[in-house]
C-alpha cells in the first residue's frame, strides 16, 4: 500500500500530465491545416481536459484528509506544467512535424493507458473512481486507435516497422526521462552542501553591495539610463 | 513601432505602440499558451504581434522591458543574505535559477528575433506601472502616481509626481521586504489559495469577517504605517517570503493564528471554520485599506496633488477603493484596466515611444479597453467541422444576435460572448464574458457554480448603464473612471432592491461595471429593456483555473466542457446541440 505522499504525488502528476496533453491537443487543433484534423484534436483536447478534471477531483478527495501542511504541497498550478509536462520551447505541434506528432500520440496514449493500470490499483477500494479511470483508459485506447488509423491511412509504406520503432523510441524516452528526474533528485541531495556553500559565498558578497547607490528617490525616472540593468 | 514586454515574475505580456503613440495591439501570453498566469518569456505574443502587423525588425525602433533585472535580483539576494543561514535555501534557489530570471530577457530576445536585443531598453518597474496608468488617464501632467505591488526592482511601494510625460519624479519608496502586496499574498497562501491568483478570493471572503475578532486584529497588527518615519513596517518574523523559496509565512504566524487552511477542503459558509478564515481575511483587508488611506494622505502631502494614478497588483483590490476615495484629499483616482504586471508592458511600450519622440505637447492617446486583436475569419474555416458536429448557427446578423440573445437571457439562459478584439484582462468587460440576467438568482447561480465552479462566497459582478448604476448604487465621482473597468466596488442604495440582487455581496457592495455606448453589452442592455432587465451578471469567459477564452476554439471548448448552451461569436450566435 502506497503512503499518502506517494499516492497524492502520483495523482497530481497524472492530473498535470493530462492537463498538459489537453494543452498540446488544443494547440494542435489551432495549428492544424485541415478542418477534420482540427476537429479530431479538439475532441481529443476535450477528453484530456475531462481526464484532468477527474484526477483533480480524486486528488481533492484524498488531499482533504491529510494535514493542511502536507496538502499544500499538492496544489495544482498550471504554471508549473511549463518545462515539466509541456516543453518550454513550445508545444509539440509547434516544434514537431505532423507525422512525428501523430506517432508521438500513438505511442504515448498506449503508454498512458498502461500507467493508469497502476493508478487503478491505488483507487481500487473506491468503485466510482475505478469506473471513471476505466473510462479514461478506454478513451486513451480510442485515441491510440485514431492515431494508428491516421498513420496507416497516410503513411502506409512505413508500416508496421516504423510504428514499432516509434513505440520503442518513446518507451525509452519516457524511461530515460523518469530515470533522469529520479537521479536529478538524488544528485540534488548529494550536491546540496555544495550549493549551500556557494549560496553562502554569494550571500556574503551581496552584503558588500551598497544598493543605496541605485536609489532613484528624487530623480526624474524618465531621465535615468535606459541601458542600465540596475 | 515600439514594443513593451513584461514577464518572468508574474503574467507576461507584450504591447505594441505605433508611430502616433497609439496602442495597436496587446497580448497576455496566457491568451495564446492557455496556461493560466503564464510568466515565461512571451514568445508567442511577440511572434503574433510581429507576424500579424507584418513588422520587419528594422521597423521596430525600441523594445522596452518593464524592470531593471539585475536590480530585482540583487535586492532579493541581498535581503536574504542579511538573514543567513536561514535564507541559504532561497539564495541557492535564486542563484541556480539565475538563467530563468528576467536577466535572460536579452538572450531570449536574441534567440527569437536576432538583432532585436540591440534595441532593448530597461526602465524602472514602477515607472512602467505609472506610464500604463498615465496612458488611460485624461490628465497627463500635475498628477500623483501611487504604485503598490509585491516587489519591483528594489521597492515595493512608491509615490511619484508626474509633472509632465518627461518629468516623472519619484519622491518616496518603501524598500523590500516590507510589502503590502506580499503581505496580502502571504495571507492568501495561509488561507489555502494560490498566490497571485487567490487574492480575489481573500477579498471576497473578507466581507464575511468581523473586524473586532481577535484573529482580524492579530492580522491587522502585522503591518503598520509608521507615521514618524513615513514608511510601511512589518514584523518580518511572521513571514518567510524573503528567506524561503517555498514558504511565504513563518511558523510564528501559525502559532499566532492557528493552522493554515487545507486548500482541498471546500470553504463553505455553513462550516465551523468559515468564520475563522473569514476573520483572518478581514484583518488583511482592513490592514490594506488602512495603509492605503495613510499612503494616499502622505502622497497628497508630498505632491500637493488631489488627483491620483493608482497601479501595481494591489490596485486590483477593488474593495478598498470606496474608502480611499472618501478621503478629503482625493478628487480623482485613475486605475488602468490591467494594473498588474501584465498591464505594465503597455507602460513599457509607451516608454519606448516617449524615448524616441521627445516633443513638447506629446500626449499619449488613450488605449481602447479591447486592444488584443482577434479576427475569427482565420479560424472559421478550420473550426467548420467542430461547428457542424456540435453547434447550430441561430443567426449571423448582429441585430438578430442581440435580439435573440436578449430573449434567451430574459428566459434565464447564460450566454457566452467571444467577439471581436479581447480586453486586456483580468476583468471581462463584455467581449470575453459570460452573462446572464443579473437579477435572476437561478441564472446567476448557474453561471457562478455550474459553469464557472467559483467559490460560493464570491459574487459575480453586475454590468449596467450609467443611469441604472446611479439608481441602485452610491457612485463616487472620484471613481467614475474606475467603474468602467470594474476596478472599484460601491455600496448599494439601501432603499432600493439592489440589496437583494444576486450580484450584491454580503456587505451590500457590488463590483459594478458601467457599460459605455459602442460596447456589445450596451447593445444587449438596450434590447433587454424590452424585457425590463437593466442589469447583467458578467463574469470572464473561462472555467475556473483556465485563462480567459481568447479565440473561437477556446470559446467552443468552454461550451463543450460545461453546460453552456449559447455563445455569441463573430461566426454567429451558436447553440450547442449536445
Amino acid at each position: 500500500m502506497k503512503d499518502d505522499a506517494s499516492k497524492l504525488n502520483i495523482i497530481l502528476e497524472t492530473a498535470s500530465a493530462e492537463y498538459g496533453s489537453a494543452l498540446e491537443m488544443l494547440s494542435a487543433c489551432k495549428l492544424s491545416e485541415k478542418a477534420p484534423y482540427s476537429c479530431g484534436y479538439f475532441n481529443h483536447a476535450k477528453d484530456e481536459y475531462n481526464h484532468a478534471d477527474i484526477f483533480m477531483s480524486i486528488l481533492s478527495k484524498y488531499a482533504m484528509n491529510v494535514s493542511s501542511s502536507k496538502a499544500r504541497n499538492y496544489r495544482f498550478t498550471a504554471r508549473s506544467l511549463i518545462g515539466k509536462y509541456v516543453s518550454a520551447k513550445g508545444y509539440l505541434y509547434e516544434i514537431m512535424k505532423q507525422k512525428d506528432f501523430i506517432a508521438y500520440v500513438y505511442t504515448n496514449e498506449l503508454l498512458a493507458k498502461k500507467s493508469f493500470e497502476g493508478i487503478l490499483k491505488l483507487v481500487k477500494s473506491d468503485s466510482q473512481q475505478s469506473s471513471l479511470i476505466l473510462q479514461i483508459m478506454e478513451d486513451e485506447l480510442r485515441h491510440h486507435g485514431l492515431a494508428k488509423k491516421h498513420f496507416l491511412k497516410h503513411y502506409p509504406r512505413m508500416q508496421p516497422l516504423q510504428l514499432m520503432a516509434y513505440r520503442i523510441r518513446e518507451t525509452i524516452n519516457n524511461r530515460t526521462r523518469k530515470f533522469y528526474f529520479q537521479n536529478l533528485r538524488i544528485l540534488d541531495k548529494l550536491l546540496a552542501p555544495l550549493y549551500i556553500f556557494m549560496a553562502y559565498i554569494a550571500g556574503t558578497i551581496s552584503i558588500l553591495f551598497n544598493l543605496r547607490e541605485f536609489d532613484h528617490t528624487n530623480k526624474n525616472l524618465m531621465e535615468l539610463s535606459s541601458k542600465s540593468i540596475v | 513601432m515600439y514594443i513593451g514586454i513584461s514577464g518572468y515574475n508574474h503574467e507576461s505580456a507584450v504591447a505594441l505602440v505605433d508611430e502616433h503613440g497609439t496602442l495597436v495591439d496587446y497580448y497576455r501570453e496566457e491568451f495564446l499558451s492557455r496556461v493560466k498566469g503564464d510568466k515565461s518569456f512571451p514568445k508567442r505574443s511577440l511572434k503574433r504581434i510581429i507576424q500579424l502587423h507584418n513588422i520587419e525588425i528594422n521597423q521596430i525602433k525600441s523594445i522596452a522591458f518593464y524592470e531593471r533585472p539585475l536590480s530585482s535580483f540583487l535586492t532579493s539576494i541581498r535581503t536574504a543574505a542579511l538573514n543567513m543561514p536561514r535564507s541559504l535555501p532561497l539564495i541557492s534557489h535564486q542563484c541556480r535559477n539565475f538563467d530563468k530570471s528576467s536577466i535572460s530577457c536579452y538572450l531570449d530576445l536574441s534567440r527569437l528575433f536576432p538583432g532585436l536585443e540591440k534595441k532593448l531598453l530597461y526602465l524602472d518597474h514602477h515607472l512602467s506601472h505609472t506610464l500604463t496608468a498615465l496612458a488611460y488617464s485624461d490628465i497627463q501632467s500635475d498628477i500623483c502616481s501611487i504604485v503598490v505591488d509585491g516587489f519591483g526592482d528594489r521597492s515595493t511601494t512608491s509615490i511619484a509626481k508626474v509633472n509632465n510625460l518627461y518629468d516623472i519624479k519619484e519622491l518616496w519608496c518603501c524598500d523590500y521586504p516590507s510589502s503590502l502586496g506580499l503581505f496580502y499574498s502571504s495571507i492568501t497562501d495561509f488561507l489555502g489559495f494560490e498566490v497571485n491568483e487567490g487574492e480575489y478570493k481573500v477579498m471576497g471572503l473578507s466581507s464575511f469577517g468581523n473586524s473586532n475578532s481577535l484573529n482580524a486584529k492579530n492580522v491587522f497588527n502585522l503591518i503598520k504605517w509608521n507615521n514618524q518615519f513615513k514608511t510601511i513596517t512589518m514584523d518580518m518574523s511572521y513571514f518567510d517570503y524573503h528567506i524561503s523559496p517555498t514558504q511565504s509565512y513563518s511558523n510564528k504566524l501559525v502559532e499566532l493564528l492557528g493552522p493554515p487552511r487545507n486548500p482541498f477542503v471546500p470553504l463553505v459558509r455553513e462550516d465551523n471554520d468559515f468564520q475563522y478564515y473569514a476573520d483572518i481575511a478581514k484583518g488583511a483587508q482592513d490592514a490594506i485599506v488602512n495603509i492605503l488611506c495613510q499612503l494616499f494622505n502622505y502622497a497628497h502631502t508630498l505632491t500637493g496633488s488631489r488627483r491620483f494614478l493608482f497601479s501595481g497588483g494591489v490596485a486590483m483590490n477593488s474593495a478598498s477603493l470606496d474608502e480611499i476615495s472618501s478621503l478629503s484629499c482625493v478628487d480623482k483616482i485613475i486605475i488602468p484596466p490591467s494594473p498588474g504586471d501584465a498591464g505594465a508592458s503597455i507602460g513599457s511600450a509607451y516608454f519606448a515611444y516617449l524615448k524616441n519622440n521627445h516633443r513638447q505637447n506629446t500626449k499619449l492617446s488613450r488605449p481602447t479597453f479591447f486592444p488584443s486583436n482577434y479576427d475569427s475569419t482565420s479560424q472559421q474555416h478550420l473550426a467548420k467541422q467542430i461547428l457542424t458536429d456540435n453547434f447550430i448557427t441561430l443567426t449571423t446578423e448582429f441585430v438578430e444576435i442581440i435580439s435573440i440573445s436578449a430573449k434567451l437571457i430574459s428566459k434565464g439562459e447564460v450566454i457566452g460572448i467571444s467577439i471581436n478584439n479581447a480586453e486586456t484582462g483580468p476583468r471581462a468587460l463584455g467581449n470575453r464574458s459570460l452573462v446572464c440576467d443579473g437579477t435572476n438568482k437561478d441564472a446567476v447561480n448557474t453561471l457562478n457554480t455550474l459553469i464557472k465552479n467559483r467559490s460560493p462566497f464570491r459574487p459575480t459582478a453586475p454590468s449596467m448603464k450609467y443611469h441604472t448604476a446611479n439608481k441602485y448604487y452610491v457612485l463616487r465621482n472620484e471613481l467614475i473612471e474606475c467603474y468602467k473597468t470594474m476596478s472599484a466596488t460601491c455600496k448599494c442604495r439601501m432603499d432600493t432592491e439592489s440589496i437583494n440582487f444576486p450580484t450584491t455581496h454580503i456587505d451590500h457592495t457590488a463590483r459594478l461595471q458601467i457599460v459605455e455606448d459602442g460596447q456589445i453589452l450596451f447593445s444587449l442592455l438596450d434590447k433587454l429593456e424590452d424585457y425590463n432587465i437593466q442589469i447583467l451578471a458578467n463574469s470572464s469567459f473561462n472555467l475556473s483555473g483556465d485563462p480567459t477564452s481568447f479565440d473561437l476554439f477556446d470559446a467552443l471548448m468552454v461550451s463543450m466542457r460545461k453546460p453552456l448552451k449559447y455563445i455569441i461569436t463573430n461566426v454567429g450566435l451558436l447553440q450547442s446541440i449536445l
